[in-house]
């Protein structure tokens, strides 16, 4: 009797959070997405006119490389989802299980392709690796031929990536506690079988989570795979949008619809993650004193941080390295000639330092906002979508999903065809405000799948008890649920904030006149031919970007835990 | 939770009234150069007092995102570096007709009824003088064994004077597909947008880019890269970027000041400082100027579809 009483109060105040989230998610998310369809059927509606509907659907449907492109889509996502598993998923469980050597640094170090542009990452790759590339002046070996096809590209992409997938599955792990391993070891389970019969079941939700959000991230990504691959002739559903988007005449209705086929791709991922999550209960934070003891890795310290090591040094420091070095040189021909090095480009950058530190002030700010409105957000959204198992709820699950699976660029034109409606009595466009629309869109998927990930850990029966003890909905939300995910959630708006202080894509589409961001100054001075100078900013930026989770890992650490 | 939204929308709001309130001020929409925009706009605020709000994209971006402004347009003056847009606007009845008095010495090709050209790039060949090849002289040189393996070229489906380049070549009765086919032979690359194809020449991965933009090569060229920009003798096309004012603009008279002011002598000297070619043919320049070059003409019936089609299935990009 008091617990049908008490569980009716629980989805009664998860109700009372989906009233607060939907209007919000309904004015962030769906209303610009809905003008993304809108476009998609109605090619005049940037006019306000719904003439003509699916008019454009033949030519862009019957498009010859529509199937080889959806393929190669599909293809792209998949093989980055397995190699990211191969490599992250192993880093996330010793990172959570053990006592990793220098645990933090690595936590810091994984933050690194974050917070570099994928459009930069690439170009230093290439840089590094083709002939005649910095690696060939060095040792005299290129990897041109690696690094231009496709597993040139999923390499790549995976080193972008892969830390979305480390972040999560350690935080799940360690959060799971050494309880139920302390009870299978008692119960005469060996080591090995504990690991693949209860830790590996268990974090189940957090690989699921973060492998869809890869999938959407890599079919959503142009650079990357243009840069590299479309000279081999491998073509994604992408580079159709961008050409749809690149010249005169450009098709706004073509590219929006392609943009629909991603979404139903990203739907079918979205489907079969929630069937593996839901089919049972992960509930495994329930209260009990658990020993959250990480372990000693013993002999197998040395090839662990080896590991740790090699991955932080192609995730990281390679595509750096090959930055600084462009950033230092005067001319790319000239290479790494003693004369040819110079601290020029850095000068010219503090020269315009007012230009560059407004940029970069600009950028830090829109990094913190999007951080903190998409963490607050997210995890509202996770709570209400864990616990209230509706069809709404789900419907909002997937909603937070959208955006990620649909190329910043076109989100950007969505924003706009939305926001620049003459008929709104207040707009936030050609305002700062729709760079954080545009981020907070953006970006929400990651606080939601991590928060989301990390509830379906913590049971029920914990509220209850705190409910019975006489505390109220906010309460426990606060004193409870917030303390038990508040790592994840940290993880994600890291996340965030990394990829908000560096957006291009939307950006430089909806940047309101006179806006300059970090992304955007890089951007103009690629433009003007200045690659070395592009790159210095570039180094600049990751470095100042980087003293945010720098300290907060410095914080976690005092407070003895996972940031 | 209803604050936050509150709270939200409040703060919104007050940026839409602040970001209304400009006086005096001419919105630009513009493709690069980059730098070039800035140097316009400090220089006409100099002159007139009127602040220049610029919006600075790739020809894409900014079409994107005129189009998507549509039902309530921002932008007053547009400068694309495609010349295709000018005609295609005028047609669509977008452009207010403004001749500019110092449009009186701008060729007349490179204007017409409510659009005039800023400044004009060409297509060239670039080339590293470091990479061991022959000095080509001409688009048929790179079909030459030397140039195996090294020949690289911007992407005709993403950059608009490199599908011109492409139309008016294979057009030629003695050219026709021949060449391209000899190119695709020689294994050339097609990696991208300009930028894209220009850098693996830069640092020694290719030797040539077939069809660079001569402005960026040139600056390049200019700042000490090893990089050579060639006129083919058998003719290039050129990309003369228009300026228009848009018909919706609010600032009509602002907007005309402008393009008065960038064909003005000290606007036009900014334009050949960026190594473009000025639209006015009595302004002098640092390179070879139109008359210096032998034009190839496009024709306006050609199927750009096909030809696009042509191009991906000859280089194996389907």
């Amino acid at each position: 009797m008091r617990l049908t009483h008490l569980k009716s109060r629980v989805f009664g105040s998860g109700g009372m959070i989906f009233a607060a989230v939907a209007p919000v998610l309904t004015i962030l998310v769906a209303f610009p997405l809905l003008f993304v369809v809108l476009q998609a059927i109605f090619p005049d509606i940037a006019r306000g006119i719904f003439a003509n509907p699916f008019s454009r659907f033949v030519e862009t449907l019957f498009d010859k490389h529509l199937i080889a492109w959806t393929l190669n889509t599909l293809m792209l996502g998949g093989s980055v989802v397995l190699v990211s598993s191969l490599v992250a998923v192993p880093l996330g469980i010793l990172r959570g299980l053990f006592r990793v050597p220098f645990a933090g640094l690595w936590d810091v170090v994984f933050l690194v392709p974050f917070t570099i542009p994928p459009y930069i990452a690439a170009l230093g790759w290439i840089m590094a690796l083709q002939p005649r590339g910095y690696l060939e002046q060095i040792t005299g070996l290129n990897f041109g031929g690696f690094l231009f096809s496709f597993w040139g590209v999923v390499f790549v992409m995976t080193l972008n990536v892969f830390p979305v997938v480390y972040f999560a599955v350690s935080r799940m792990v360690s959060s799971i506690g050494g309880r139920y391993l302390e009870a299978a070891r008692v119960a005469g389970c060996p080591p090995m079988r504990s690991f693949w019969r209860i830790t590996l079941p268990l974090t189940t939700p957090a690989i699921a989570a973060s492998l869809l959000l890869v999938f959407a991230m890599s079919i959503e990504e142009f650079g990357t795979p243009a840069a590299l691959a479309a000279r081999s002739g491998f073509l994604v559903l992408v580079t159709g949008i961008e050409q749809r988007l690149s010249d005169y005449p450009i098709d706004l209705p073509g590219a929006s619809l392609l943009s629909v086929i991603l979404v139903l791709i990203a739907m079918a991922a979205f489907v079969l993650q929630h069937r593996i999550v839901s089919r049972r209960d992960f509930q495994t934070v329930s209260g009990k004193p658990g020993a959250n003891r990480a372990a000693e890795l013993g002999v197998w310290r040395i090839p662990v941080v080896m590991f740790f090591a090699i991955i932080g040094f192609l995730g990281a420091v390679m595509p750096i390295l090959s930055v600084v070095l462009t950033a230092s040189t005067r001319t790319i021909s000239g290479g790494l000639t003693a004369d040819n090095f110079s601290t020029e480009n850095f000068a010219e950058i503090f020269a315009n330092s007012g230009g560059a530190m407004e940029a970069l002030g600009t950028s830090l700010s829109l990094g913190l906002g999007a951080a903190v409105i998409t963490g607050i957000l997210g995890t509202m959204t996770a709570y209400v979508v864990v616990r209230q198992r509706t069809v709404s709820s789900r419907i909002l699950d997937f909603l937070t999903l959208m955006p990620n699976t649909i190329p910043g660029v076109v989100v950007a034109v969505g924003l706009i065809l939305a926001w620049n409606q003459p008929w709104l009595p207040v707009t936030p466009y050609n305002t700062i405000g729709v760079l954080v629309l545009a981020y907070c869109c953006l970006l929400l998927p990651y606080p939601v799948r991590y928060a989301n990930a990390a509830l379906r850990q913590v049971s029920v029966s914990l509220e209850d008890a705190a409910r019975v003890a006489g505390a109220g909905g906010i309460k426990v939300f606060f004193r409870i649920l917030m303390p038990l995910i508040f790592p994840s959630i940290l993880a994600a708006m890291l996340l965030v904030f990394a990829v908000a202080a560096r957006e291009l894509v939307a950006t430089i589409l909806l940047a309101p006149i006179g806006t300059k961001t970090v992304a955007l100054f890089i951007w103009r001075q690629f433009e003007q031919g200045s690659v070395g100078m592009g790159m210095a900013m570039s180094v600049m930026a990751i470095a100042i970007t980087m003293t945010i989770p720098v300290a907060v890992a410095i914080w976690a650490r005092k407070q003895g835990r996972l940031f | 939770m209803k604050s936050l939204k509150t709270v939200l929308l409040a703060g919104f709001a007050c940026l839409a009234l602040s970001g209304n309130a400009m006086a005096q001020s001419v919105t630009v929409y513009t493709a690069g150069p980059g730098g070039l925009i800035e140097k316009l706009a400090a220089g006409f605020k100099d002159e007139t007092g009127i602040d220049v709000n610029v919006f600075q994209a790739t020809t894409g971006k900014v079409m994107a995102r005129l189009e998507a402004e549509s039902a309530n347009p921002v932008a007053d003056v547009v400068i694309s570096a495609s010349w295709k847009t000018a005609t295609s606007f005028a047609k669509k009845d977008m452009l207010l007709d403004y001749t500019s008095a110092n449009a009186k010495t701008v060729p007349d090709f490179l204007k017409g009824p409510g659009y005039v050209a800023q400044g004009i790039s060409a297509l060239a060949i670039a080339w590293n003088p470091k990479s061991g090849t022959p000095k080509p002289a001409d688009w048929s040189d790179l079909t030459k064994a030397e140039y195996k393996d090294l020949i690289t070229m911007p992407d005709p489906a993403q950059s608009g004077s490199a599908y011109e380049l492409v139309a008016a070549l294979t057009a030629q009765p003695d050219l026709g597909w021949k060449l391209f086919e000899g190119l695709a032979a020689n294994k050339m690359i097609v990696p991208g947008a300009n930028a894209q194809a220009l850098n693996p020449v830069l640092q020694g991965a290719k030797a040539v880019v077939f069809g660079a933009v001569d402005y960026i090569g040139l600056s390049q060229a200019a700042k000490g890269e090893s990089i050579e920009v060639i006129f083919p003798k058998s003719g290039t096309v050129i990309a003369p970027r228009p300026m228009m004012i848009l018909k919706t603009s609010s600032h009509q008279d602002e907007a005309k000041k402008f393009i008065d002011y960038v064909l003005s002598d000290a606007g036009q000297a900014m334009v050949a400082k960026t190594q473009l070619m000025p639209a006015r043919s009595d302004v002098k320049a640092d390179r070879p100027l139109i008359a210096d070059l032998k034009i190839l003409e496009v024709d306006p019936k050609t199927d750009r579809k096909a030809v696009l089609d042509r191009f991906a299935k000859t280089f194996g990009m389907e």
